[in-house]
């Protein structure tokens, strides 16, 4: 058994190597982690202000972080979740308190090497306190055969003077299907800064739906989505900022690059209901840009190169 | 002298119509050759041909590079043969930082290289190197880039289009001095503006008009002609007239 479990994580380290991650993090005290493999969490650790709950359930996981008032964790948390048997269901539900004068930066793998028909529902539940920051950066490997469907769902709400930051990061491997939903409340200059970047390969299905509401006066948010499609892949990506408060400000911005056969919408709904506050939005889809594609082939790469790069700095 | 760029009975047809018409000439190798010649006259179209851009291939006629027929070659393939163009109007990059940028045309990729090319353009490596080539750069400092970049590449032919629009006087000179720097590193230059005072640091020059070579010389003999006959030119489009001028005053 404690073979299987050290197999276990060794190859969900591996995957979690593979997917940009330095598995060093994992055995650094200074380093606040947690691993879960399906729905069993094989490593943790926590450090000074931080509380990291688990409790395991029938189909995952559910997690509890607390960063206590006043603390700044100082190194950013890791997180590697996955599941490494070709099919399987994991449920995260994780709940992030992050207490007045706070802070904490977090980098989550999610790795599905194998997977074939593999389900990852995620749900968080973010509170930030007033004055406090949270920077959450999601990355995520799937194998190249699609049979992912992961479904990351955020909510909650900044704080006084707070700020939350989440990117989401899907470039490696095939999609399968994406249905990420976001809808986190900003108060009183807050700001809420929210990036997805996805690259859509063969027949994978991408769906965003993001929303920002500015409830405090002064608050802010951007919401910047950059989707890249190719084969038969499809995209639809709707960004929602609803200003309600004096001197707020947001921004939607959302670009999809389509190749092949592949199909994208764009909607990008900008409401305000106080004549104080202002939203913009710019979407934008089409093909790579030719004069970009060229530029970079009378540098002397190929046109099979010069893709790559262009699509690999947007989704930088 | 060797001839590094031929090209033959040139024709390009748009939109119905020649823009460029049995273009020839001859660019001799290690020389900064200048094709002077007003807007519309077909200049850029015809650093697109020479680069093999899409949309410009030309209808009749042949592209000679180093003596190897590249009518029908790749942006790739001219580039990896040594030839490189800097735009008029450079694409913008989002997510690509300047340092990247510019090691991406460099045979060996140096961080000593790429503050040398800013240096040259007269934009701080330490303020430069780490912002994205997008629309948060000014039309300027894109264009500085565009030029440090052909610069970084160390190529044999450097076709600059209009190098000097966009760029402030004061900046003028120091785009001057990067073109000669190119001639001394050995980078045969063609330079194409409609300024005749920057033409005036080329070895030669060409007047182009309506898709033709119409006259050529040394750059204060061109540049003197056009401002003479091309900046009042009550005749666009009509290079005949031009030349018929030309050979009676003489």
């Amino acid at each position: 058994m404690a073979t299987k479990i050290i197999d276990e994580y060794a190859e969900m380290m591996k995957a979690y190597e593979q997917s940009g991650g330095k598995v060093g993090e994992f055995s650094n005290p200074n380093v606040p982690s947690i691993v879960i493999s399906g729905n069993k969490v094989l490593g943790k650790n926590e450090v000074k202000g931080l509380i990291i709950e688990p409790t395991p359930t029938k189909d995952g996981v559910d997690v509890k972080i607390i960063v206590k008032s006043g603390t700044k964790i100082l190194y950013p948390m890791a997180l590697c979740f996955g599941v490494l048997p070709r099919e399987g269901t994991q449920i995260i539900n994780m709940e992030a308190f992050i207490e007045d004068n706070a802070g904490m930066n977090a980098i989550s793998h999610c790795v599905f090497p194998n997977a074939e028909h593999i389900v990852h529902k995620m749900r968080y539940k973010v509170h930030i306190g007033k004055h406090s920051f949270f920077r959450y950066k999601e990355i995520h490997f799937h194998g190249s055969k699609g049979g992912v469907e992961v479904v990351p769902y955020t909510e909650g709400t900044v704080g006084e003077g707070s700020y939350f930051e989440s990117t989401f990061t899907l470039k490696e491997g095939r999609v399968g299907k994406l249905d990420i939903k976001y809808d986190v409340d900003v108060e009183k200059e807050g700001k809420l800064e929210l990036y997805s970047k996805v690259w859509a390969k063969e027949t994978d299905e991408v769906n965003i739906e993001e929303k920002g509401n500015l409830k405090g006066e002064g608050a802010k948010a951007l919401i910047k989505s950059r989707v890249v499609l190719e084969g038969n892949s499809h995209s639809k990506v709707v960004s929602v900022v609803n200003a309600s408060a004096p001197y707020s400000r947001g921004h939607v911005d959302c670009m999809e690059v389509v190749q092949d056969n592949a199909t994208a919408e764009a909607v990008p709904i900008v409401g305000v209901s106080n004549e104080l506050a202002k939203v913009t939005h710019e979407a934008a889809i089409g093909s790579l840009d030719s004069k970009e594609i060229e530029t970079l082939q009378a540098r002397g790469l190929s046109e099979e190169e010069a893709i790559k790069v262009v699509v690999g700095a947007l989704l930088k | 002298m060797n001839k590094i760029l031929r090209i033959e009975n040139l024709h390009l047809k748009k939109g119905g119509k020649y823009i460029i018409k049995d273009f020839n000439i001859e660019i001799e190798q290690n020389l900064i050759s200048v094709i002077l010649g007003v807007n519309g006259a077909g200049k850029s179209s015809l650093a697109y041909v020479i680069m093999g851009l899409s949309g410009y291939k030309p209808d009749k006629g042949k592209i000679f590079f180093k003596g190897n027929d590249i009518t029908d070659w790749s942006v790739t393939d001219r580039a990896k043969a040594g030839m490189t163009l800097a735009w008029q109007t450079p694409a913008n990059f989002e997510g690509l930082t300047v340092r990247e940028y510019l090691e991406i045309g460099m045979k060996k990729k140096s961080l000593f290289a790429v503050k040398e090319a800013l240096e040259k353009v007269a934009l701080d490596p330490v303020l430069y190197m780490n912002r994205i080539v997008d629309k948060s750069l000014s039309g300027g400092e894109r264009k500085r880039i565009e030029l440090a970049a052909v610069y970084a590449m160390h190529p044999d032919l450097v076709i600059l289009d209009e190098p000097d629009s966009g760029i402030d006087i004061l900046s003028l000179e120091n785009i001057k001095k990067l073109i000669l720097d190119f001639k001394k590193n050995g980078s045969t230059v063609l330079l194409i503006t409609h300024r005749d005072e920057v033409a005036e640091i080329g070895d030669k020059a060409f007047l182009m008009c309506s898709g033709k070579i119409i006259n050529e010389g040394t750059p204060s003999e061109i540049s003197e002609f056009f401002k003479d006959e091309c900046n009042s030119c009550n005749h666009k489009g009509e290079p005949e007239k031009t030349l018929a001028n030309n050979e009676g005053s003489e």
